[in-house]
C-alpha cells in the first residue's frame, strides 16, 4: 500500500525548489531596474557599417564606370587617328553599350538580396542589340563595336589590379 | 546561303549559346549564392561582398557574351554565307 504522506514528503522539495537564476543579462536589468529610469542601450552598431559598406559598392560603381569611360575615349581616339571616323564611330558605339551593361549589371548586382534572389539578365541584352544592330544598320561594323563593347573588360582588370 | 550551310549554323548557334552558358551559368549561381549567404552573415561587409561579386560576374559573363556573339554572327551576319 502506498503510503500518501511519505509520497508527499517526497516531492515536497522538488515543489519548493527556487526557480534557476536568469543568465540574460537584459532581463536581470529590467529586474534589477524596477523603480528606477530605464537602463540606456547601445545603438545597434551593424546598420551604420552596412551604410557605410553600401557606400563603397556605390564608389566602387563610379569608378568602374569611370575607368571604361576613360579607357574607352583613349581607344576611340587611337582608332580615329589610326582608321578613320567610321570604324571609331562603330567602336564608341559599343563602347556607350558597354558601359550600359555595367550599369546594368551593377543595378542587378545591388538589386541581390533586397528584393531580387537571383541576378538579372536583362543586361544580356545590350550584346544582343548591338550585334543586330551591327547585322542590320551600314553605318556600324561589327568586329569594332564589339571590341568597343568588350573595353569595359581592360577597366575591370585595372580596378583589380589596383585593389590588390 | 544553301541549305546545309544555314542547317549547320543554325545548329552551331544553338551549341554555342547553349553550352557557352552552362559554365558561367553554375559559376554565377554558385557566386550569388555565396554572397548573399556572406552579407546574411556579415551585413557590415555588404559592399565589399556586392563588389567582389560584381567584378567576378563581369568576368563570368563576358563567357557567355561570347557564346552569344558567336550564335549571332552565325544567325545574322554569316560569313560563310558566300
Amino acid at each position: 500500500m502506498i503510503d500518501s504522506a511519505r509520497l508527499f514528503r517526497a516531492q515536497e522539495p522538488l515543489l519548493a525548489t527556487p526557480p534557476l537564476p536568469h543568465n540574460d543579462s537584459a532581463s536581470s536589468e529590467v529586474l534589477q531596474g524596477e523603480g528606477e529610469d530605464l537602463p540606456v542601450v547601445a545603438a545597434d552598431p551593424v546598420p551604420e557599417a552596412a551604410a557605410v559598406s553600401s557606400d563603397d559598392y556605390l564608389r566602387l560603381q563610379r569608378r568602374l564606370l569611370l575607368a571604361t569611360l576613360i579607357v574607352s575615349a583613349i581607344a576611340v581616339l587611337i582608332t580615329a587617328l589610326a582608321f578613320n571616323l567610321h570604324i571609331a564611330g562603330s567602336l564608341l558605339v559599343g563602347a556607350l553599350g558597354g558601359l550600359l551593361y555595367l550599369r546594368l549589371l551593377a543595378r542587378s548586382v545591388g538589386k541581390l538580396g533586397n528584393g531580387a534572389k537571383k541576378v538579372g539578365k536583362t543586361q544580356l541584352l545590350v550584346p544582343v542589340v548591338l550585334v543586330l544592330a551591327s547585322a542590320r544598320l551600314p553605318q556600324l561594323e561589327l568586329l569594332p563595336a564589339l571590341l568597343g563593347f568588350l573595353l569595359y573588360k581592360p577597366a575591370l582588370i585595372l580596378q583589380v589590379l589596383l585593389d590588390s | 546561303m544553301d541549305s546545309i550551310t544555314s542547317a549547320a549554323s543554325v545548329i552551331a548557334a544553338g551549341l554555342a549559346v547553349g553550352l557557352g552558358a552552362i559554365g558561367p551559368g553554375i559559376g554565377q549561381g554558385t557566386a550569388a549564392g555565396s554572397a548573399v549567404e556572406g552579407i546574411a552573415r556579415q551585413p557590415e561587409a555588404d559592399g565589399k561582398i556586392r563588389g567582389t561579386l560584381l567584378l567576378s560576374l563581369a568576368f563570368m559573363e563576358a563567357l557567355t557574351i561570347y557564346g552569344l556573339v558567336v550564335a549571332l554572327v552565325l544567325l545574322f551576319a554569316n560569313p560563310f554565307a558566300g
